[in-house]
């Protein structure tokens, strides 16, 4: 398991699957006010990344990793928020 | 050795493979049918993708050149021949074969490699010369040229200006557009994961081919997703990195004026004016390092999110090569000039295109961005007419009207205008030989009075042309989502049983009845269990129909190979032959379906082999040169009807007959007395075959009795009607259903229960025991001026015989029996009901005892035997 949920903001850690995508947007479906960190994300799916770019959600952090912060941040960079 | 996924595999790939074959042969009448080669593309594409699971390389090699050569079909390139259908569906049948062995054994059979080389090596054969040596070269099938580039535009700036500098270097800059089919993630595929191993990536930009639904609505495994990337690498590297998707990518190589694209918040600062001047002189001259210089200062003080200081750095990237495209120079200058004296709003995103007509890399040359053309263009004349106009008096006349005159005609030739940039090229003679360019300036003023309408688009246009991309995902939009459960037969069947069961329990409540009413003298409470068992009885009714139902299938799925047997057939055989299908929507039982699929094989390949004449005879008989096959199913109470006629020379009685005696099967004498119709019937007869030699369709020294034991088997019947000439008519009738057999309860030996099927028999008779004529051995008696065989069950099942008292006015009970054609009586001690049961046949150790059909459970606990009279006589 890769998505880590601690109150109202789901970690995604390590690769994201597949399979998470699902899981993901139930959690973002649930929770209006969720937060997405993605600092510890080393790939994501291209299914889940649907899922991040369809929601809304507040991201407290974009990727470590090289590739995806740097591609993910025109497209993910707007909704980032300053915080913990 | 198999696992959940290649049994998935297996089941997918074989439906696939059915609808591809299926789509081959309309698309062998109707070559020109787009959604069909469209599906069966589709069809041989997943195959190819999901077996890509599997290390079977010969397996997905085979599939991939008959997806090569379709999309080369799709596209044009080749044409479908029946010869290459015939191809097509042979490698079809081939990789039928392979999934079989994979069922079997997990592994594809040994030679496996040697057969896909060969078949692989023929289809690509037929691939056009050039075509086979890319698809040789990269694996992969042409790709899709990239027009519409107007996205370039929107990628990140210093992306862009990374991807310019390369070009400028020498280095090829690929445009590519990647749109995942939108059922990629069940083929296993990561698109992202897929553009992350992407050599050379130089931007990326990820957006979707249309809105997302509201966050609850979302299908997050329907992929939207659309990837939009520049690369460095080199096109055939691209195309080996995408070569399992490689028809949902497109290529195109950028010309790096391409990726320029002014951005930014208009100025509100300082004026330019005198940077303009100097750098247009700066320009004139030719004096790159001084106008290097120049920009490099001026971007200093410039606020960075300034569309001025975008089109300063681009100016930048521009001159970073020591001898720069004057072209360009002096449009990112015009730019810079006029943004500043009008101050007012530039487009949102303001798209500049100079076209350098000496840029060596544009091999493809790609269309600047149309949509701004009109704008454009209009910036670009009025700052050449600037330039033109500064350069009045400067020494420098040649040099500029060249480089304004190169910059002009291009822009026109791009915009479709070229009889003004031949009316341009006139004016430009003019102004060498005048050595002023007061002609060409004339001309632009005439073409640039205020939003010169002539190079506006239409408003309509002014955001984006519609973009017209042949994308597959895009007309499947609206794709159902799919309401049909698999269910494993086993299961079904297990609910049956349970059913089953149910019924037989239920059918103790009468007899419990019974006993409150004899045993413990309770008529009511026999009352209250009888009106329990007729609510019981109606819900046993009800659950059996609907599991019933759940077995039914449509005799289509039997009836959707016959269109390919009979084109291939007819095609070995030099016949033309239209097959006929109707209603097959008729339902049946998935176990009658499954007993229907070789006989009526069988029958109809009869039909072409023997019952169809060649064409030439068929027109000296005065028939059309077409014979039609028609296959009918319908319903007909109880049964399901299936008839299979021929316009063929029919069945000729007296042929038979003479084919009958030559083997020995009747004599001669018999024979003469034999109707036509009886004739027809021998050809029942087992070893019976009038072909007069073996062919490779039919006549394989099985004759129709196969046909008649498979359909006897299922309880069914087959009759054959044919008229000499005029052509034949084969009919199988067989129960809608197998699960519920209805029989007759005899008693013989003394109380032992015997079922006998219902559609064996006759009627019932009593025969006075007087009555009954010995013949040798045997018994017989006279019903309705025939003579009957009599046989005993209790002797023929070796039980004890009840003890005979009585004299000859005493009456057996005759049960009229008909086994094969011929009418037996058969003596049982006593009739009773009929009832219908659920037949279980014997397993295990009892498999192999004869004469019965199987056992069921009756109401009160005891087991029926079932008899099998065919055979038990």
């Amino acid at each position: 398991m890769t998505l880590r949920i601690v109150k109202s903001t789901v970690n995604v850690e390590a690769v994201c699957t597949v399979e998470e995508a699902m899981t993901l947007l139930e959690f973002l479906q649930a929770n209006a006010a969720a937060r997405i960190n993605l600092r510890a994300c080393t790939h994501i799916h291209a299914a889940a990344l649907q899922v991040l770019l369809a929601s809304a959600a507040k991201i407290t952090a974009l990727p470590d990793d090289g590739f995806l912060s740097r591609w993910l941040a025109p497209a993910l960079g707007h909704r980032l928020v300053k915080g913990k | 050795m198999t696992t959940p996924l290649l049994e998935r595999f297996v089941s997918e790939a074989r439906e696939l493979l059915q609808s591809a074959a299926k789509g081959l042969l309309v698309l062998e009448k109707s070559p020109d049918d787009d959604a069909c080669i469209n599906e069966v593309f589709r069809s041989v594409h997943t195959i190819k993708g999901s077996v890509g699971l599997f290390d079977f390389p010969a397996f997905t090699k085979l599939v991939h050149a008959g997806e090569d050569l379709l999309s080369a079909v799709r596209a044009g390139e080749a044409k479908l021949t029946s010869e290459v259908v015939d191809l097509l569906l042979d490698a079809l049948d081939q990789v039928s074969a392979w999934v079989d062995a994979i069922e079997t054994t997990g592994a594809m059979p040994e030679g496996a490699d040697g057969v896909s080389r060969t078949m692989t090596s023929a289809l690509r054969g037929i691939l056009p010369a050039d075509y086979g040596a890319a698809a040789k070269a990269a694996a992969s099938s042409a790709v899709a040229v990239l027009t519409d580039l107007a996205w370039l535009g929107a990628l990140a700036e210093a992306d862009r200006l990374a991807a310019f500098s390369g070009v400028l270097d020498g280095a090829a800059v690929l445009a590519v557009e990647y749109v995942p089919l939108d059922d990629c993630f069940f083929s296993g595929e990561d698109p992202f994961g897929l553009l992350r191993q992407m050599p050379g990536l130089l931007a990326l930009s990820i957006d979707t081919s249309e809105p997302f639904q509201p966050l609850d609505q979302l299908d997050p495994y329907r992929c939207i997703l659309r990837f939009r990337a520049l690369t460095s690498a080199p096109r055939i590297e691209i195309e080996h990195q995408f070569r399992y998707v490689i028809e949902q990518v497109r290529l195109a190589e950028v010309a790096p004026h391409a990726l320029v694209s002014v951005t930014g918040e208009t100025n509100g600062g300082p004026v330019y004016e005198d940077f303009v001047d100097e750098a247009g002189a700066l320009a004139a001259a030719a004096d790159w390092d001084a106008l290097r210089r120049s920009v490099d200062a001026l971007l200093e003080l410039t606020g960075p999110s300034l569309v001025l200081a975008s089109a300063l750095r681009w100016l930048r990237a521009v001159l970073a090569v020591p001898a720069p495209e004057a072209a360009w120079v002096t449009a990112l200058i015009g730019c810079v000039a006029r943004d500043e004296p009008h101050d007012g709003p530039l487009p949102p995103v303001p798209a500049l295109s100079p076209r350098a007509s000496s840029t060596p890399p544009v091999t493809e040359p790609a269309p600047g961005p149309k949509h701004a053309i009109g704008v454009v263009a209009t910036r670009i004349l009025d700052s050449q007419r600037v330039l033109l106009d500064i350069g009045r008096n400067s020494g420098d006349l040649p040099g500029r009207l060249a480089s304004a005159g190169r910059t002009v005609t291009n822009l026109l030739i791009a915009a479709g205008r070229g009889d003004d940039a031949d009316h341009w090229q006139v004016m430009l003679a003019d102004a060498r030989t005048q050595a002023s360019p007061d002609p060409l300036i004339a001309l632009l003023d005439g073409w640039l009075p205020a939003d010169s309408p002539a190079f506006l688009p239409p408003p309509a246009a002014g955001d984006g042309p519609p973009r017209s991309r042949p994308d597959p995902s895009e007309h499947a939009d609206a794709k159902p989502v799919s309401r049909i459960l698999k269910v494993e037969q086993g299961k079904v069947d297990a609910l049956m049983n349970l059913i089953g069961e149910l019924v037989v329990s239920k059918n103790s409540l009468p007899f419990l009845a019974k006993r409150a009413e004899d045993v413990h003298g309770s008529r009511e409470m026999a009352r209250e269990i009888k009106d329990i068992y007729s609510v019981i009885d109606r819900l046993a009714q009800e659950m059996q129909g609907a599991i019933m139902a759940v077995r039914m299938l449509p005799v289509s799925e039997v009836f959707d190979r016959f269109p390919r047997l009979v084109r291939d057939a007819a095609r070995k055989l030099g016949k033309r032959i239209v097959l006929v299908i109707e209603g097959e929507d008729t339902a049946a039982d998935k176990n009658i379906i499954e007993v229907l699929g070789d006989p009526l094989l069988h029958i109809i390949r009869n039909s072409i082999d023997h019952g169809i004449e060649l064409p030439e005879d068929r027109e000296d008989s005065g028939k059309p040169a077409q014979a039609t096959v028609l296959v009918r199913a319908f319903q007909e109470s109880d049964q399901v009807v299936i008839e299979v006629t021929d316009d063929g020379r029919g069945i000729d009685p007296e042929k038979i007959k003479a084919s009958a005696i030559a083997k020995g099967i009747l004599d001669a004498e018999r024979a003469a007395r034999l109707s036509d119709q009886e004739a027809v019937n021998l050809v029942f007869y087992p070893g019976f075959s009038t072909a007069a030699k073996v062919s490779d369709l039919s006549g394989r020294g099985v004759g129709m009795d196969v046909v008649v034991t498979a359909v006897e088997k299922a309880g069914g019947t087959v009759t054959v009607t044919s008229r000499t000439g005029e052509g034949t008519t084969v009919r199988l009738s067989l129960p809608l259903s197998m699960a519920v057999t209805r029989v007759m309860m005899v008693e013989a030996g003394g109380g032992t229960l015997f079922g006998i099927p219902m559609d064996h028999i006759v009627e019932t008779v009593r025969v006075a025991r007087g009555s009954i004529k010995h013949i040798k051995q045997s018994e017989a008696f006279v019903l309705r001026e025939s003579i009957v065989p009599l046989l005993r069950l209790d002797r023929i099942l070796e039980l004890e015989a009840p003890t005979w008292f009585g004299d000859g006015s005493e009456e057996d009970a005759v049960l009229v029996v008909r086994v094969g054609g011929n009418l037996v009586g058969l003596v049982v001690d006593h009739f009773r009901e009929g009832m219908d049961i659920i037949l279980k046949p014997f397993d295990g150790i009892l498999a192999s005892v004869q004469g019965y059909a199987g056992t069921a459970l009756l109401g009160d606990g005891r087991v029926l035997l079932v008899l099998n009279l065919k055979e038990l006589l």
